[in-house]
């Protein structure tokens, strides 16, 4: 009963965060709707049993993501753009065009459904009572099935963290 | 396994027959939630008096060295000096800069005190007292006090003044890079116990300092040196104390506020302080273990285990107020080099030799290989 209240939080913070950030007009406040939506993600593998995936989730995209883009907004600011956000935009279209788009909507909800008709009827939600550590089982995995998407990727951030260095290296004269 | 407070009280024999009754009435969960809320009502509490006593130590502490005598008005040496602080805190009018983002404003600070709060979570007080032994403890503290970085880069932008800006950008700056070193030295210790859950870390090292983890080999009395610089620099400590440097910056990031939400960021930090301290005993210096395993794990145990912990812990947040007051401040550009070029490589240097270590001598102390030749 608690964790499937804790689901339910999250997933509420999930979506209205994530709602919020769409409406808000202010960029920093879309970012820091993005940070609830993302913890409420992170609250959402925690209810599921992934802890790791929880801590991971946390870590990276509060702690890492979202500071960069805070600090990318604070950096690609100008005079022409104003203050906070975004200039109001004029809605662009005819009836034609939204009426194409609430077709087009409706079609992709339809598939959609179709394709999760069987999780939503027939999966309950089962919640674990005793935690199994996943730690050591995604450890082993990534060192033995998965070892070549992980040394790849680590590749990848090194050669990001290289040529961040050489960007930022103070040019020698 | 996940151990927590709930499951421990309920081991205990007496408490369970007295429990009884509550879980007959409420059903396990609740009785679980019951236990839980009063265990962080009292960690909540503790932490938030550790705070206010921190703020008096700083301010006594820093008066000895300075020759001067410190607050001695309210209350036997001055020692009630943090609640009359705090009332006056509370009393303070509420101001809020006209042109500054409110949102953001009103929320800076009480990201802090959330994310520092929720770290609190996993602090192993003693072996039955620690609220969520959770599988991924440690990552979780790193994990969940990155949100205090995002506070202070949010209370610098929205009160919409220079120098809180200026402070709010090197704080989030500094503590971005300063969590590189301190999670590479924690994983040393992670690769060492070969488990990322607090209480696992402190029980495979025992009350005496031969077999604490800082005097296991060169490697972790190295990573016990960088964690503690780095965590410093995390918690914005002086010599690191550069988003709130008074020379330059007025008071940094938190400048423009006043009342209650100055107090959120003052705790925070405190409170941070606090932690980090807590994270270095409990990974480096032995934890709650107590010498000779006096009491067991009964309830007197118990109290001596907390004991422990707590005179450690207050031992290193004196050494953290002794640099405060004894170093002078960096400057911005060899904040960077001292993180980047220097704790950096030598964390990851250490990680390899640890890990190095464990392979050849079969994860033997340097002390027990001493003792293994005679």
């Amino acid at each position: 009963m608690f964790v499937k209240f804790l689901f339910i939080a999250s997933s509420l913070l999930t979506i209205v965060s994530a709602l919020s950030m769409l409406m808000t007009k202010d960029i920093m406040h879309a970012c820091i709707f993005l940070l609830g939506a993302l913890m409420g993600v992170a609250g959402l593998f925690l209810t599921l049993g992934a802890d790791f995936l929880a801590a991971t989730q946390v870590m990276v995209y509060i702690g890492g993501v979202v500071v960069l883009m805070l600090f990318a907004v604070m950096l690609t600011g100008g005079n022409e753009l104003n203050k906070r956000g975004l200039n109001p935009v004029p809605l662009m279209g005819n009836k034609f065009t939204f009426a194409l788009g609430v077709f087009g909507a409706s079609m992709f909800f339809i598939v959609v459904y179709q394709l999760l008709y069987k999780i939503f009827h027939y999966f309950h939600l089962s919640v674990v009572d005793s935690y199994e550590s996943t730690v050591e089982k995604i450890g082993r995995l990534l060192l033995t099935d998965h070892i070549l998407a992980f040394e790849i990727s680590s590749v990848l951030l090194l050669g990001a963290l290289v040529g961040a260095a050489i960007i930022a290296r103070p040019k020698r004269n | 396994m996940t151990s927590t407070l709930s499951s421990y009280i309920q081991s205990i024999p007496y408490i369970k027959e007295n429990l009884y009754w509550l879980t007959e009435m409420l059903g396990p969960e609740v009785t679980a939630f019951v236990i839980f809320f009063i265990g962080a009502f009292i960690v909540a509490n503790v932490m938030a008096l550790v705070g206010g006593l921190g703020t008096y130590a700083e301010r006594k502490i820093s008066a000895d060295i300075q020759q001067r005598i410190g607050p001695n008005r309210v209350g036997p040496l001055g020692i009630l000096q943090f609640l009359a602080d705090g009332v006056k805190m509370i009393m303070k009018e509420n101001i809020v800069p006209r042109d500054a983002d409110k949102f953001l404003y009103y929320l800076g600070p009480l990201l802090c005190m959330v994310g520092i709060f929720a770290a609190c979570a996993v602090l192993p007080i003693s072996s039955g007292f620690i609220l969520a032994d959770l599988n991924v403890g440690v990552f979780y503290l790193l994990a969940i006090s990155s949100l205090v970085g995002l506070g202070i880069l949010l209370g610098g932008y929205s009160s919409n003044s220079k120098w809180s800006m200026l402070g709010g950008m090197r704080g989030a700056s500094q503590i971005i890079s300063y969590e590189i070193p301190v999670t590479i030295s924690i994983l040393a210790i992670v690769v060492l116990s070969g488990g990322l859950s607090f209480g696992k870390i402190v029980q495979s090292q025992s009350g005496l300092p031969t077999e604490w983890y800082v005097f296991h080999n060169p490697f972790t009395f190295i990573a016990f040196i960088v964690y503690f610089i780095a965590s410093l620099a995390e918690a914005n400590r002086a010599p690191f104390d550069l988003p709130e440097a008074e020379s330059e910056l007025v008071s940094g990031y938190h400048t423009e506020f006043t009342g209650m939400r100055f107090a959120f960021f003052a705790l925070a930090e405190y409170v941070e302080v606090f932690v980090l301290c807590t994270v270095a005993s409990a990974l480096f210096l032995g934890g709650y273990n107590v010498p000779f395993r006096l009491g067991g794990d009964s309830l007197l145990g118990q109290v001596l285990q907390t004991i422990v912990f707590f005179s450690k812990t207050c031992f290193l947040y004196y050494v953290v107020i002794w640099i405060r007051w004894t170093l002078p401040r960096l400057r911005v550009d060899q904040l960077m080099t001292l993180c980047w070029k220097y704790l950096t490589p030598i964390a990851l240097f250490n990680l390899v030799g640890v890990s190095i270590w464990l392979v050849i001598f079969d994860g033997k102390s340097l002390l027990q290989l001493i003792k293994g030749l005679f």
